[in-house]
């Protein structure tokens, strides 16, 4: 019985050890735009997952969605989501004073994609709201209005000057 | 020998560089009310107190060199070259108060590649800047493909004896009307239709695509400032693969197009010598250098099987060839496509179209077709003349506007300013692989600063050698200036020193 016991718990643990990495094993792998475009032929036609914040214009086509997901310094990727695939409900999109909405994206990545003459993109076949958006500050600092006043009071005397003297132009 | 430099020299130059800076002050407002328009409060300060620093310099230099004279060739030169660096240390001001510029240094280089129509960029998160710092952007690139003086020349100034001369310093010789001023206008008239008729095809279009109407016409002002001065600036990192857009490609590169011909053909065009299109040296020679390095690029394209099909190929090959033929430097790829998939003899053919560039006063960079024309014809002279009898009188011709003989000085001429541009372009790629880059990025990295092109294979960026981004920055003002005035400045500047010398001896 101790037996038994003994080798149903190794079991158990070898089943919860294992569960998770057979279950991470197929999730695809989360990339960045500059691995997805510094190694386009190997991860051409695989599925990955990405993540960014949803740039300003989600662009509804007939077909299906754009849009393009910032993931960092001057770095974006175009996703396609075809007309089928849930899409969550969107808050906001990046603009100045907005942050956008952070999604997390399954999808098949191509580097040059069949159905959109070459571009490099990912086909979403899920999208997930990781972050909504929200307003960004936008405050005007009290140092630079101090700047401004007194370059503008600067400019003012000098364009007195300038403009009190009759004959300012050129003679050509 | 060289003249001396008097008091009265530096009036003259002070005089004319301060209202150019005043027409850059003033052109300040305009992303002013844009960030005003968008509710960008802190954008809208930063511009506010860049324009009142511009203007303040610009005033103040007008008021110390308040002078009557009329400027001569030297000043002319030197005013267009100086013109250009106070402007692209003034305009980076912005960038620098906007916080997505590393260093001043940085802001500098985005400035003169906006002013010269280049369009690489060093500017952090650019997908997260305020629509003023946008407009800027693209209202950089579109002036500076008009040119700065012209700008000035237009607004400014009433009567302008001398001013063709500025004119010509800014790679702007052809002469359209007798007048300048009339010249200047004409530049503008053409300019500000084709922007009119652009914003609203190309903000249709992205309607079309699912753009609010609201943004549509920005991002169609923004496409097209940034097509027809060939500059290749976008608003946002991805560039024209932000839209995924065919049409929205097709319509920059029809815009992109026009804006690399001469303002003299659209001249010619517009006062119905419609004929001139179909015979004009540089179309001829810029179909033909488009179909050859095309060619090279389907070539390494096909050979390598980049893309799945004639469409795919077409759609991207075409357009960043184009693109970069015309100097433009949009981009429906990621720059390191390039290296990763486009491969050596991509890059090659895409190179040579750089360097050849657009037409001659046009708002693009390079050679020049006109140049490259010429120098084929008189080659082919040559050639007809030593197979010819030796008491036979071969004299070779060209069609630009009219026909033209081609004489040794013109062909000299255009061989000369050639040589020059393959100079920088090697400066450029010999500093870049002595930091470790390969050759073929080093030198299309290179030709695309000096050709004022802008396409990217990813060596430019922040992190890049400082001493780089200072070579690529005189590349970008002394290819957009081709070269006379900057070499007159570098000239005047060494005289102004001998000259003081020369006075403190003589107390």
């Amino acid at each position: 019985m101790k037996k038994l016991c003994a080798v149903l718990i190794i079991v158990a643990l070898a089943v919860l050890i294992v569960a998770p990495v057979s279950a991470s094993a197929v999730q695809p792998p989360l990339l960045s735009t500059n691995e997805l475009v510094e190694n386009s032929y190997k991860w051409d036609g695989q599925t990955v997952s990405f993540k960014g914040e949803i740039l300003q214009d989600l662009m509804v086509r007939e077909d299906g969605t754009w849009m393009n997901l910032s993931d960092g310094n001057n770095t974006a990727m175009g996703v396609f989501v075809p007309k089928g695939v849930a899409m969550p409900v969107i808050s906001r999109t990046e603009d100045y004073r907005t942050v956008g909405d952070v999604v997390l994206i399954t999808g098949v990545f191509h580097r040059v994609c069949a159905q959109h003459e070459g571009e490099t993109d990912i086909h979403a076949v899920s999208v997930t709201v990781l972050t909504p958006g929200s307003a960004k500050a936008n405050p005007i600092r009290l140092g630079r209005a101090v700047w401004f006043v007194v370059l503008a009071g600067l400019l003012g005397l000098v364009m007195w000057l300038y403009y009190r003297k009759p004959g300012r132009g050129t003679e050509h | 020998m060289i003249r001396r430099v008097w008091r009265e020299d530096f009036r003259i130059i002070g005089y004319y560089t301060g209202l150019v800076t005043i027409g850059v002050g003033l052109l300040m407002l305009v992303p002013m009310v844009t960030s005003l328009v968008f509710r960008e409060w802190a954008s809208a300060l930063d511009f506010a107190i860049s324009a009142a620093l511009t203007l303040l310099v610009g005033y103040v230099l007008v008021l110390i060199s308040r002078t009557k004279s009329t400027p001569g060739l030297t000043h002319a030169m030197v005013i267009a070259a100086g013109s250009w660096l106070v402007a692209m240390v003034l305009s980076g001001v912005p960038y620098m108060l906007s916080g997505h510029s590393e260093s001043f240094l940085d802001a500098c280089f985005d400035t003169m590649s906006g002013y010269t129509t280049t369009g690489i960029f060093l500017l952090q998160d650019l997908d997260h800047i305020s629509q003023g710092l946008n407009m800027w952007r693209h209202l950089l690139t579109y002036v500076g493909g008009q040119g700065i003086v012209v700008l000035a020349l237009t607004f400014l100034i009433g009567s302008t004896g001398g001013a063709f001369k500025i004119m010509v310093g800014e790679g702007k010789e052809e002469k359209l009307e007798p007048n300048v001023r009339h010249i200047a206008v004409l530049i503008w008239r053409i300019s500000l239709i084709y922007l009119g008729v652009g914003t609203v095809a190309l903000g249709l279009i992205a309607i079309a695509n699912g753009i609010k109407p609201s943004l549509a016409f920005f991002h169609g002002a923004y496409v097209f400032m940034s097509a027809w001065s060939t500059g290749g600036f976008a608003p946002y990192s991805q560039n024209m693969l932000y839209y995924h857009s065919s049409a929205m490609e097709i319509a920059s590169m029809v815009f992109f197009i026009l804006g690399s011909f001469n303002f003299a053909l659209h001249y010619a065009i517009w006062s119905g010598n419609r004929r001139e299109i179909l015979r004009n040296v540089e179309i001829v020679s810029f179909t033909i250098t488009v179909l050859t390095t095309f060619s090279l690029v389907c070539l390494a394209l096909m050979q390598r099987g980049v893309y799945p099909d004639a469409v795919a190929l077409f759609r991207r090959g075409f357009f960043q060839l184009v693109s970069g033929h015309t100097t433009t430097g949009q981009s429906n790829i990621y720059a390191r496509t390039f290296v990763r998939e486009w491969g050596p003899l991509g890059m090659l053919a895409t190179t040579i179209a750089m360097a050849i560039g657009a037409s001659a006063a046009s708002t693009g960079g390079g050679f020049k077709g006109l140049r490259m024309g010429i120098i084929v014809k008189g080659i082919a002279t040559d050639i007809r003349k030593l197979l010819s009898p030796e008491r036979a009188v071969v004299t070779g011709h060209y069609h630009h506007l009219h026909d033209n003989t081609l004489t040794d000085s013109v062909v000299k001429g255009a061989a000369v300013i050639v040589v020059l541009y393959v100079l920088i372009y090697v400066v450029g790629a010999v500093v870049g692989m002595a930091y470790g880059y390969p050759m073929v990025d080093a030198f299309f990295e290179s030709v695309s600063a000096g050709s004022n092109t802008g396409l990217s294979c990813g060596v430019t960026q922040a992190s890049m050698p400082t001493l780089l981004k200072i070579v690529y920055m005189l590349e970008m003002w002394m290819g957009r200036l081709e070269f006379l005035s900057v070499f007159t400045l570098f000239g005047f500047i060494a005289t102004s020193f001998r000259s003081m010398r020369v006075r403190k001896a003589a107390v």
